[in-house]
């Protein structure tokens, strides 16, 4: 028997095909059927959503997205029209949208993060405490950490390389921006530093040229600084 | 109002067993009545410190699958008459013992001591999840170096994630003469790493080997670490005791380094 419901998939949305002849009763509880099955497989995708073979009224649109959130995780975060399905459409439709929440968003979390804690975010973080070493901080955002940095930050995890770090005190085992990693060098234990007495100042991390410096906190960094 | 208090660590060998036979002797020498309980299954040895170990008949473990009562399964200790031991099971292994068994042990024995002291096992596992199930608030302790600082800092994370009413840190085997030259981390720097309260400083001391293996503990005795662990025991009691001079420790080293100064 043909399958009245075929769900192909890229990186950045779903199209659902449909069959123009089953009624929308049993088509929209083989959707949930489809759904429930490879909830698994998407988690919590963010992705953008098409429908193909068959004309939808809004009503039952909104029917299927209440079908598709309710068996899984997946947040569809728009609706492409029929006919621009394209994987470039789907992906600037949910780059944007991703992007719109990272700049409006942000999280703060008060209190030390220890070795083994992961604290991860889809927006923009701020860390009242300190990172120590073993523990990681993952935004798709920025990083502020009001407090010492020790353990290892991710910022732009969906790639975006105009994210930054900053903290209070910046001695990091990792850092990650977007794609890019650098690490701190091998002899900057927390121990030799203790013995050296380096001045401990604000300091950010950002990428420029596909490096990531570290630099003091100052006006011109700052002035230089954009907010993607 | 009793308490049970956890004495962990994360990483081994640091002296945990140590500081819970000191602890325990010390708050029993402070007039309070106390139960040391060794939930170190398979790798008893909170026993054998306090020289109690031809004593064991019950352990544990028959407590827990009711093998015997409690109360014939602790140990009374030959000093004070208001210090018992729950000896571990030697032939056993972690998983002998689930979480609610001791928070059920633990709440039973509330009814009776002041104080309920679990020595826990090294590692995060079972054993650990054992330890910290029944307890009202943690000793963690740590030795000024790396490794254990970086265990102290998960196992801290996990007492928080299980809630514990309150965390204390006791640095273990600080050396001041290292400290002094720079060799060795500071008291405050280690509380400045774990951010958490610290409760005392004992000195590395070879006292505290001779007792150990002596199977008597030495808390309260002239010796700096004696006096560090009686300090610690105030502090667990509530009061305001200032934090020891260690450097005054340096007189054996001191002499030391200057007769090798002299030559």
């Amino acid at each position: 028997m043909k399958e009245s419901v075929v769900i192909k998939s890229n990186a950045y949305g779903i199209v659902i095909n449909m069959d123009s002849e089953v009624p929308f009763d049993t088509l929209l509880a083989d959707i949930s059927k489809k759904f429930k099955e490879s909830a698994k497989f998407f988690k919590n995708a963010k992705m953008g959503i098409s429908f193909k073979g068959r004309e939808l009224t809004d009503e039952q649109e909104r029917a299927i997205l209440n079908v598709i959130s309710e068996n899984s995780n997946m947040e569809i975060l728009c609706v492409v029209d029929n006919g621009s399905l394209e994987e470039q459409v789907f992906k600037n439709a949910v780059e944007n949208k991703v992007a719109e929440i990272d700049a409006k968003d942000g999280q703060f979390y008060k209190g030390t993060l220890r070795s083994g804690q992961v604290f991860e975010a889809e927006t923009s973080v701020v860390i009242l405490g300190d990172v120590n070493p073993g523990a990681t901080v993952i935004s798709t955002g920025n990083i502020v950490v009001l407090g010492a940095l020790k353990g290892v930050a991710y910022a732009g995890g969906n790639g975006n390389e105009g994210a930054f770090v900053v903290a209070l005190e910046m001695s990091p085992v990792q850092i990650k921006i977007g794609d890019k990693i650098a690490r701190c060098s091998d002899t900057t234990s927390i121990f030799k530093k203790r013995k050296k007495k380096v001045s401990i100042e604000p300091k950010i991390a950002f990428v420029e040229d596909g490096n990531i410096y570290i630099e003091p906190v100052s006006r011109e960094v700052l002035n230089d600084l954009r907010l993607k | 109002m009793s308490e049970v208090i956890v004495i962990t660590s994360g990483k081994g060998g640091v002296g945990k067993t140590t500081t819970t036979a000191n602890v325990g002797t010390g708050l029993a020498k402070l007039d309070k009545k106390v139960v040391l309980i060794d939930t170190d299954i398979g790798l008893r040895n909170l026993d054998v410190v306090m020289g109690l170990e031809n004593r064991i008949v019950y352990n544990l473990v028959d407590v827990v699958e009711g093998n015997c009562r409690i109360k014939q399964a602790l140990i009374k200790d030959k000093r004070y008459p208001n210090l018992y031991l729950l000896p571990s099971a030697q032939t056993r292994d972690k998983t002998a013992v689930t979480p609610e068994q001791m928070k059920k042990l633990t709440d039973e024995l509330r009814e009776e001591f002041d104080y309920i002291l679990l020595d826990c096992p090294a590692g995060i596992e079972q054993g650990f999840k054992n330890a910290v199930a029944g307890a009202d608030r943690a000793l963690v302790v740590t030795t000024p170096e790396v490794s254990a600082i970086r265990d102290a800092d998960r196992i801290i994370g996990l007492l928080e994630a299980n809630e514990l009413k309150r965390t204390d840190l006791i640095v273990n085997r600080i050396r001041m003469d290292m400290v002094k030259r720079g060799d060795m981390m500071s008291i405050d720097d280690v509380v400045d790493i774990l951010a958490v309260n610290l409760i005392g400083a004992v000195p590395d001391d070879e006292q505290i080997v001779i007792s150990t293996n002596q199977g008597e503990p030495l808390v309260g005795s002239d010796a700096l670490a004696g006096k560090a662990y009686m300090n610690i025991c105030k502090r667990i009691m509530g009061e305001d005791v200032p934090l020891l001079d260690l450097s005054a420790n340096n007189g054996f080293f001191a002499k030391l380094s200057s007769i090798f100064k002299k030559n």
